[in-house]
C-alpha cells in the first residue's frame, strides 16, 4: 500500500490522481511528507491512512501546514505526527520518533509527557514558558528550554482524542538572558568590591540609586539611596560639586578633577573633616541620546595628597640645609683662605674645618634635629684631638640637653679651641693639659651656663697679632649665637678661654629665638 | 653661625661697618627696635624662627633691609613682606649689588 502511493507519488500526480490518493490531505513538499506516506500506520494504533477517522486528517493536514513545530500525540499512547519544523527541533530523534508512542519516543521525560497526555486526554491545556528539559537529541544529555502550548484535539463525537503541541524552543534566549543576568550581576559585584567609590545617580536633581560600600565609607554611615544630592550630602553641593554634577548633566560630557579638596560632615559627632579626592561625573545617556544618569567613581587620596605635601616640604627643606651648608663651607673657605700663611696650613684648616662642621651635622641627623646632649657635643669636637692612651683633656660636665644651633655653634667653638691649642698651646706638647669644665649656675636670679677651657703646662701664649675665622667665630659669633659672652685670657701659664650664656638660650625646647 | 662671620667679611670687604649681629628671635628684635643703621641683612630663618616680625619693625622705622635665605625669594611665601633676597650661597658682588638697591 505504500509502496504503491509512493510509486504513483514519485511523478507529478495529476488531480484525477489525487482524487484518488489516500494521502493528497498531506498537501505536497516536505520531507516529513514522504516519511508519512511511506510509514506502516498498520503497524501502530491509528491503522492504515485509509481509516483514520476526518478529525485526525485534518489535524494532520493542518500542523503540517504551519511553519512552527507542532506535534501531535494521538490515542492514549500519543502516537506522534509532527511537521517539519518539529523534525528540525527533534535533531537525530527524526525520523524514528515519528509514528512512535511520546513516552517511548521521549524516554528521558517520559513522567512529563504522561502529564500531558492525563491533561490532554481529559479536555485540558497546558502552557509552559521556558520550560526547562533535559533531551538527548543528538545522543547527549542537553539542557534545553522551550515554550510548549498543549491542548487537546477532538473526535468527531467531540471526544480529546489527541494532544497537539506547539513547541517553540527558547534554549538560545534563555542562555542570553541568564548571560545578561549573569552580566549585570558581576557588574553589580564589581560595583561592590571595586576599590574606588561609585555611586549613579539618576535625574536631574541627582537622586542617589546606587552607592558601593567605598562610597559609603566615604560619607560615612549616611542613608542617602532616593534622596537627591543636594539633601542627602548638603555639605558638597556647597561647595560647587552640584554645579558640576549639572554641567555633566547638561552637557554630557564626562567631568573628572583630581586631587580635590572637599569638607566632608560624615557625622555629626566627627565634624567637617578635609579629604581629597581624584574623581569622574560620567554622563550616562538613553537610547534617545539624552542624559538620565551620572556615574560617579573616584578614590580617596587624601594619604597621597599630604605625602606629596610632606614630600614637597621636605624637598624645600633639604634644599634650604644645602643651601645653607654651602654658605658654611664658603664662609670656611673663604676666611680661612684670607688669614693664612701658606696654601698648605690654609688647606689643613679648611679640611679639619669641614670635617669639623660634618661630624656636628652628623651627630644632629641621628636625631633628626631635635637637639644633642652636651656630652655628646663635647665628645664628637675632641675626640679627634685627645689620644686615649695618653689622655690631655680633662672634661667636666653636667648631663644637659642642648638645642641644636647651639649644638653646632659649641661643637665648632670647641674645635677651634682645640685646633688653636694643637698648634700654640698646650696640646703642642705632650705634657700638656686642658681642663674643661662645664656648669650650671644661678647668676642674679637666673641660670647660666658657663664653660671654662684652662690650659695648663704648654709654652708662654701671646695674644694673636691677626684675628683669623677662629677668633671671630670664639669671639663674635659664638657669643651672638648664644646671647651670651666670651672672655679669652691669654695668661702666661697657658690660654683660659670662658663662655657664659643663659641656660635659656642653649637648652633644648626653651630656647629664646 | 658661618654665614653670619661671612656676611660680615663681606660688609667689612665693602667699607661698611658692623653695628651689631643677633642669631636669634629676641635679640634680633631688641637690635631692630633701638640700633642706629644704615641697612639690615636679615636671614629668613633664625635658629628656626622666621625674622618677619624683625622686618616689621625695620619696616615702620623706614629702615632699609634685605634678606639672606637658602629657600630663596621663595622663602619670602605667605609673609606679604616684599624686599629683595640674596640666594645662599652668594658673593661679595652679590651683596654689594643687593645693598646698592636697598639703599
Amino acid at each position: 500500500m505504500a509502496e504503491n502511493n509512493r510509486a504513483e507519488g514519485a511523478g507529478a500526480i495529476s488531480a484525477a490522481d489525487a482524487s484518488q490518493d489516500a494521502f493528497a490531505f498531506l498537501g505536497k513538499g516536505g520531507e516529513i511528507r514522504q516519511l508519512i506516506r511511506n510509514f506502516d500506520w498498520s503497524a501502530t494504533p491509528l491503522g492504515r491512512v485509509e481509516t483514520w477517522p476526518g478529525s485526525l486528517r485534518t489535524a494532520t493536514a493542518l500542523l503540517l501546514q504551519s511553519p512552527v513545530p507542532i506535534v501531535m500525540l494521538w490515542g492514549e499512547h500519543g502516537i506522534m505526527i509532527y511537521n517539519d519544523a518539529y523534525s528540525g527541533f527533534a535533531g537525530k530523534r527524526h525520523p524514528q520518533l515519528l509514528g512512535s508512542r511520546v513516552r517511548e519516543g521521549w524516554a528521558e521525560i517520559a513522567d512529563f509527557n504522561d502529564n500531558v497526555m492525563k491533561v490532554g486526554l481529559s479536555g485540558g491545556t497546558l502552557a509552559y514558558r521556558d520550560q526547562e528539559l533535559t533531551l538527548h537529541r543528538r545522543g547527549v544529555p542537553e539542557q534545553v528550554w522551550m515554550n510548549l502550548d498543549y491542548s487537546p484535539v477532538l473526535d468527531e463525537t467531540g471526544t480529546p482524542a489527541g494532544v497537539v503541541a506547539i513547541v517553540v524552543e527558547t534554549t538560545r534566549e534563555v542562555l542570553a538572558r541568564q548571560r545578561i543576568a549573569r552580566e549585570h550581576e558581576r557588574l553589580l559585584q564589581l560595583f561592590a568590591q571595586a576599590p574606588t567609590f561609585m555611586a549613579m545617580l539618576r535625574g536631574e536633581n541627582h537622586v542617589f540609586e546606587l552607592v558601593n560600600p567605598n562610597y559609603q565609607a566615604l560619607i560615612g554611615n549616611r542613608d542617602v539611596i532616593g534622596k537627591p544630592v543636594s539633601e542627602a550630602l548638603p555639605e558638597l553641593a556647597d561647595q560647587g560639586f552640584g554645579d558640576l554634577l549639572d554641567e555633566a548633566y547638561r552637557s554630557g560630557e564626562p567631568v573628572s578633577r583630581w586631587s580635590e579638596r572637599l569638607i566632608l560632615v560624615r557625622s555629626l559627632a566627627t565634624g567637617p573633616e578635609e579629604r581629597f579626592v581624584d574623581f569622574v561625573y560620567q554622563p550616562i545617556t538613553a537610547d534617545s541620546g539624552e542624559v538620565t544618569h551620572i556615574f560617579v567613581q573616584g578614590s580617596d587620596v587624601t594619604e597621597r595628597v599630604i605625602a606629596e605635601h610632606r614630600q614637597r616640604l621636605l624637598v624645600n627643606e633639604l634644599n634650604h640645609r644645602v643651601k645653607n651648608t654651602l654658605a658654611s663651607v664658603q664662609a670656611i673657605t673663604s676666611q680661612t683662605l684670607r688669614g693664612a700663611m701658606s696654601l698648605k696650613e690654609a688647606s689643613d684648616s679648611i679640611n679639619g674645618r669641614i670635617l669639623a662642621l660634618s661630624r656636628a651635622h652628623n651627630m644632629l641627623t641621628a636625631q633628626n634635629w631635635t637637639g644633642a646632649d652636651l656630652n655628646e657635643v663635647l665628645e664628637t669636637a675632641l675626640s679627634t684631638h685627645d689620644d686615649p692612651d695618653r689622655p690631655q683633656l680633662d672634661v667636666t660636665s653636667p648631663p644637659l640637653r642642648l638645642e641644636p644651633h647651639a649644638a653646632l655653634s659649641l661643637a665648632l667653638a670647641l674645635h677651634e679651641l682645640a685646633i688653636n691649642a694643637a698648634k700654640f698651646g698646650a696640646l703642642s706638647r705632650t705634657e700638656g693639659r686642658v681642663e674643661i669644665i662645664c656648669e650650671t649656675v644661678v647668676v642674679d636670679d637666673r641660670d647660666v651656663f658657663r664653660m671654662t677651657w684652662r690650659e695648663i703646662g704648654g709654652p708662654p701664649v701671646h695674644a694673636p697679632q691677626r684675628r683669623g675665622f677662629g677668633s671671630h667665630l670664639l669671639e663674635r659669633a659664638l657669643p651672638a649665637e648664644l646671647s651670651g659672652q666670651v672672655r679669652i685670657h691669654h695668661r702666661p701659664d697657658g690660654l683660659v678661654f670662658e663662655l657664659a650664656a643663659p641656660l635659656s638660650a642653649i637648652r633644648e625646647g626653651v630656647g629664646l629665638g | 653661625m658661618l654665614v653670619a662671620l661671612l656676611i660680615e667679611d663681606f660688609i667689612l670687604q665693602l667699607g661698611c661697618e658692623i653695628v651689631g649681629m643677633a642669631m636669634r628671635l629676641e635679640p634680633a628684635l631688641d637690635l631692630a627696635r633701638t640700633i642706629d643703621i644704615d641697612v639690615a641683612i636679615l636671614d629668613i630663618n633664625l635658629a628656626g624662627k622666621p625674622s618677619f616680625p624683625v622686618a616689621e619693625i625695620l619696616q615702620a622705622r623706614g629702615i632699609p633691609f634685605v634678606f639672606a635665605s637658602g629657600y630663596g625669594a621663595a622663602g619670602l611665601d605667605g609673609s606679604g613682606i616684599s624686599a629683595p633676597v640674596l640666594q645662599k650661597p652668594f658673593d661679595v658682588g652679590d651683596v654689594r649689588r643687593l645693598l646698592t638697591a636697598a639703599l
